[in-house]
């Protein structure tokens, strides 16, 4: 660890010094906002309204009923503005003000979701790195995180500017519905505006201080920032969240949308839990996603050996990193979904079988399309290992498993159609296919390609390795059976579901998805174990994977950017035409929701719009590569990493 | 596509022309001649990767708003186009091939969500206060009238129909064949009958082998005619007609939506009025309107009941259908001219209620008719007066009074513009234009 030198003690506490004074302002501003903002949640009136409710003004004090919590509590706001459609509510330019907003709205998000989620990869690979055995790896492992942060550094700034652009875009062109909602939220919308600072000044320290605190104890300190870094940006986040989710499902306001006073009703809304949970969920495999790109794309341009492995190992891992985030999100937003129609059925109905239903299937088969990159990706990858050859004759089975369950995943059942559809086809289900895409099946279809993508992984851990326990016969044998079952499981219950009522039949998902999580929890640590000491057959030979894998990596960072886009337009359109769901309706000319085409094509240019830019960060950060001096290329050894430490 | 050539070279001449300057100074100042015809031919390429992008970015300046399904192609040509740079310029070979890839999945989710079908979800119900609970009963019935058959008196329009979207299943009519559910002329005394059929397990919701026993946990079966109206709307697969059951199961599960739920949403003050009305056009006596809402309150929980209640629906409003903004096909479909008339090139448009509008190739001969007394002298101005004033001038064997004449007020200025300008192009036998 070193000696802890006058020097050194100066350094931390001038540290802590910088942190403390980031961190004060939110942590004064604090008894500010329980003072003002209120009303404990047993629903008596905050100190100072107490106080009045003794003087003879207390028979004006209007109380009033929280619309979700259903509490009492006195009106300290103004109702929600009932607009109209004229420029003092919607001020317009000559285009449509829905898709500026929905422009800037969706580019800031995308640069948010990169620079929260990566500063996280940056605290998971660097505390890799310090307690890796190995030091080549140890060090590879902090240059990695190095760069991620260097490309997470620009990107923050433009992350900035884009929030300045949608701020500006909400106050030109919706100024009654941005002024309600920062009414309601205006007792943390300074410690938003102070976490962004603190968050700022950590991220600058963190990345400047990267050389100067490279070892011993500096280290942990180092790596420990990044745990502030990141408790900031994920507080940050939540407080975004909860504009959103009061959006949906407000709370902390009466029917007529007054402020009840008490703020954590507010942002502690029905749907803001779940939204949490996806959104980082979300943002990390998004993060994956970009990173695997970047990768891919330095990848492609290599022109040496060592780096082409260096960009190959950084691709693996972001990859990796995605996907590990990717699997747990269905189950992420079958919980939202869950919410949703806890909260208003008719909400969940407009979602999954109503007016939005035909973006379910379009989000149905773009999960498909993930998980077969993934898949792809992990085949080809095994073409760098020697040993993995044994595997290939089984992948096109694997392919008519996956194409099957991607088959019936999604396969529609009732869908929302236009009176002349109805009479067409003669009621609310297709004649044949009407017969098929029950819940439970396309449960199943979904749950087969997961349990084959842990297979996929499972076999890849494999690929240059033998078990050499004394029990790895009986191992095999039981991991095969358990596989075997599972399958035999999940599609016994699929079809099974038609046999039984539409309500029961719903139920049914808790064994399946339980039997999917078995597989990738107890069948990847059995794994682990039973490789402990494997014998391997052959080194995993970095950059020796193919072209095509790069390809399929750009298509999975891409995917899951349209994805996302998909997903928050499906969120925010199941709003109807109300701003603040039954509380502020839209009166702009704008309020109807939009064909799924026109939704469709506007994905598509922000997707691309984020591609071209981010690729431009890229472009930035390859500069400063190419200026790095020669000492520091040095330190950065482009030596294949040890594979013996696993993959 | 001349309009798009035009577009796109509007927009992509100066680049066009620098290329071209570019060519003919490599063309001057190499002297080498390997060198000099690759740097031409190269020139080349990124010539006609401009052009390519210029139509795409001009397809997309020109479609943008429109209900065009091909704008995903801008995206397949700019694929096209990332790959074929990739091929002559190796320096940023890598860029491309990626910018393609990425391109060309955002052109096949593009093609894929322009290629499902296109739904829209409708402007909402223009926000004006009804006082269900004050109204009398005829002028509950009236409000009812409106909601299933958009408008007062339009009971006895064959192809009415309005924000409850009753009609499209259900006959209303005596003696009626009423296919795809049942017909409703009787039910207010047909209802206390259907109590007490078996299949109904009046009072053990628990023996049904419907879908759905009960329209949510504790709420039981209805006991009078009233509830069993209330259940039905509530609840359709609690009990199902014989006969009128979804295909294949038997008649345990309805396909008709739970009302009070999208898309057609019912709040309960309308649910009053439409089956007030249901009684008085009978001569009926009906319920009091707090009768009928306790009847809906049994059955529809709290959290269940749609907010805005009190808005009048779209179909009986003041509000305009169509605002000018939309593209041409949603605005025959908000003006519901696509249950009526078969309008080709308009998705959903095939009803036969009216005529076919092929208005180029109607009209002139129309016009001519001596039985025309309008003050029509073009193909739009008939057209326009067949909107505003539909009596002028019948088509034969058509019947006269089916087309309401509220278009004049409920159409906007700008979508009736459009309106007659997409009809005056559609010609018999020829391709209908673009839209």
């Amino acid at each position: 660890m070193g000696g802890l030198t006058p020097n050194k003690m100066l350094s931390i506490l001038a540290l802590g010094a910088m942190v403390g004074l980031l961190l004060l302002p939110i942590v004064v501003s604090m008894p500010a906002l329980a003072g003002g903002g209120g009303t404990p949640a047993a629903g008596g009136p905050p100190p100072d309204v107490a106080k009045k409710a003794d003087t003879p003004e207390a028979a004006k004090v209007e109380k009033a009923r929280d619309v979700y919590y259903k509490t009492e509590g006195i009106v300290t706001g103004a109702p929600a503005p009932k607009t109209a459609d004229n420029p003092q509510f919607y001020p317009r330019y000559n285009f449509e003000s829905r898709v500026l907003l929905w422009i800037a709205n969706q580019q800031h998000l995308y640069y948010g979701s990169f620079v929260l989620a990566v500063p996280i990869f940056c605290m998971i690979i660097e505390f890799m790195g310090i307690v890796s055995k190995d030091k080549a790896m140890a060090k590879k492992y902090d240059q990695l995180a190095y760069d991620f942060i260097k490309i997470s550094l620009t990107a923050y700034s433009l992350t900035a500017i884009l929030g300045g652009i949608l701020i500006f875009t909400f106050l030109t062109l919706y100024p009654a519905f941005f002024g309600y909602l920062s009414s309601i939220f205006r007792p943390v919308m300074h410690i938003y505006a102070l976490l962004f600072v603190a968050e700022s000044g950590t991220i600058y320290i963190y990345y400047y201080g990267w050389d100067r605190m490279k070892e011993g104890l500096l280290k942990w300190i180092h790596v420990s920032m990044s745990v502030v870094l990141n408790v900031i940006g994920t507080t940050l986040m939540f407080l975004a969240n909860s504009w959103i989710g009061f959006m949906m499902s407000p709370a902390g306001v009466d029917e007529q949308g007054r402020f009840l006073g008490n703020i954590w009703h507010s942002i502690h809304t029905a749907l803001w839990n779940p939204l949490n949970v996806h959104r980082l969920l979300g943002n990390m495999a998004f993060g994956g996603g970009v990173v695997a790109a970047y990768a891919a794309y330095r990848f492609l341009a290599s022109k040496t050996d060592e780096e082409r492995a260096h960009y190959d190992w950084m691709g693996y891992i972001a990859m990796a990193i995605g996907v590990a985030f990717l699997i747990p999100l269905p189950f992420a937003g079958y919980w939202l979904m869950r919410e949703v129609y806890a909260y208003r059925q008719q909400m969940g109905i407009t979602l999954m079988g109503g007016l939005l239903a035909w973006l379910f299937i379009i989000q149905a088969t773009m999960i498909g399309i993930l998980f077969l990159s993934s898949n792809y990706y992990l085949w080809q990858a095994m073409g760098r290992m020697r040993g993995a050859e044994k595997y290939q004759r089984y992948i096109k089975y694997m392919v008519f498993v996956l194409v099957c369950g991607f088959l019936i995943f999604i396969t529609p059942h009732t869908i929302v159609m236009t009176p002349a559809e109805l009479k067409a086809m003669g009621g609310q289900q297709h004649p044949v296919l009407g017969n098929y895409g029950v819940m439970s099946a396309k449960n199943g279809g979904i749950n087969v390609i997961i349990t084959t993508t842990v297979l996929s992984f499972i076999w890849y851990q494999r690929g240059n390795k033998v078990p050499m326990v004394s029990w790895a016969k009986f191992g095999n044998i039981f991991m095969g059976c358990f596989f075997a079952l599972a399958y035999v499981n999940i599609i016994w219950l699929a079809i099974y579901g038609y046999y039984i009522p539409a309500n029961v039949r719903v139920g049914l998902s808790v064994p399946q998805v339980a039997t999917t999580l078995s597989c990738l929890f107890f069948m990847t640590a059995l794994n682990l174990v039973m490789l402990k000491g494997a014998k391997q057959s052959g080194a995993i030979e970095w950059g020796k994977i193919s072209v095509r894998s790069q390809y399929a990596l750009i298509m999975l960072a891409t995917a899951f950017t349209w994805m996302m886009g998909l997903m928050g337009y499906i969120r925010s359109s199941v709003r109807l035409f109300w701003h603040v769901n039954e509380i502020m309706r839209d009166n702009s000319p704008w309020a109807y929701t939009h064909t799924t085409g026109f939704a469709a094509n506007m994905i598509s240019f922000n997707v691309l719009f984020f591609w071209l830019t981010i690729l431009f960060v890229f472009f930035l950060a390859t500069l400063g590569v190419k200026k790095a001096p020669a000492e520091a290329k040095v330190s950065v050894p482009g030596r294949v990493p040890e594979p013996a430490t696993g993959h | 596509m001349a309009e798009l050539f035009a577009a796109a070279f509007g927009l992509g001449w100066p680049v066009l022309v620098l290329l071209v300057g570019l060519m003919i100074y490599f063309q001057v100042t190499i002297p080498d001649r390997a060198t000099r015809r690759r740097a031409v031919f190269k020139t080349f390429i990124g010539m006609l990767a401009a052009v390519m992008a210029f139509i795409a970015i001009a397809n997309y300046k020109l479609n943008f708003f429109g209900n065009s399904r091909l704008l995903p192609v801008s995206l397949a040509m700019v694929t096209a186009l990332s790959f074929m740079m990739a091929m002559y310029f190796y320096n940023v070979s890598a860029l491309f091939k990626i910018g393609g890839t990425m391109f060309f999945v955002a052109a096949a989710l593009s093609g894929y969500g322009n290629w499902l079908p296109q739904v829209e979800g409708g402007f909402p119900p223009p926000e004006v206060k009804l006082d269900f609970g004050g109204m009398t009963a005829q002028q509950l019935a009236d409000e009812g009238e409106k909601i299933i058959f958009g408008g007062i008196g339009q009971s006895k329009v064959q192809g009415a129909i309005g924000k409850g979207q009753c009609p499209l299943c259900h006959g209303f009519n005596e003696g009626f064949l009423s296919e795809r559910a049942p017909n409703l002329f009787g039910i207010p005394e047909r209802a206390k009958k259907q109590l007490e059929d078996p299949r109904y397990h009046k009072g053990k919701p628990g023996d049904r082998d419907t879908a759905q026993k009960e329209a949510f946990a504790g709420s039981g079966t209805a006991e009078g005619g009233q509830e069993y109206i209330a259940e039905s709307h509530a609840c359709p697969s609690c009990y199902v007609v014989s006969g009128f059951g979804v295909k294949g199961t038997n008649d345990k599960e309805s396909p008709m939506p739970t009302i009070h739920k999208p898309p057609i949403s019912l709040s309960l003050g309308e649910l009053a009025a439409v089956d007030t009305w249901l009684y008085v056009r009978e001569g009926k006596e009906p319920p009091s309107y707090e009768e009928i809402i306790k009847a809906y309150e049994k059955f529809i929980p709290e959290a269940d009941r749609p907010k805005q209640t009190e808005d009048q629906p779209a179909a009986g409003g003041g509000g305009l259908l169509a605002t000018g903004e939309e593209p041409v096909a949603q605005i025959f479909a908000k003006a519901q001219c696509v249950v009526c008339h078969t309008i080709p090139g308009i998705p959903g448009a095939m009803g036969t209620v009216g005529p076919k509008l092929v208005e180029k190739t109607n009209a002139p001969n129309r016009i001519k008719d001596p039985a025309y007394k309008g003050g029509a002298k073009t193909v739009r101005e008939y057209i326009t007066e067949s909107v505003i004033s539909p009596g002028t001038y019948v088509v034969k064997p058509f019947p006269d009074g089916v087309m309401p004449k509220v278009f004049g007020q409920k159409l906007s200025a700008g979508a009736l513009n459009k309106i007659v300008d997409y009809l005056s192009q559609v010609e018999e036998g020829k391709e209908p234009p673009k839209i």
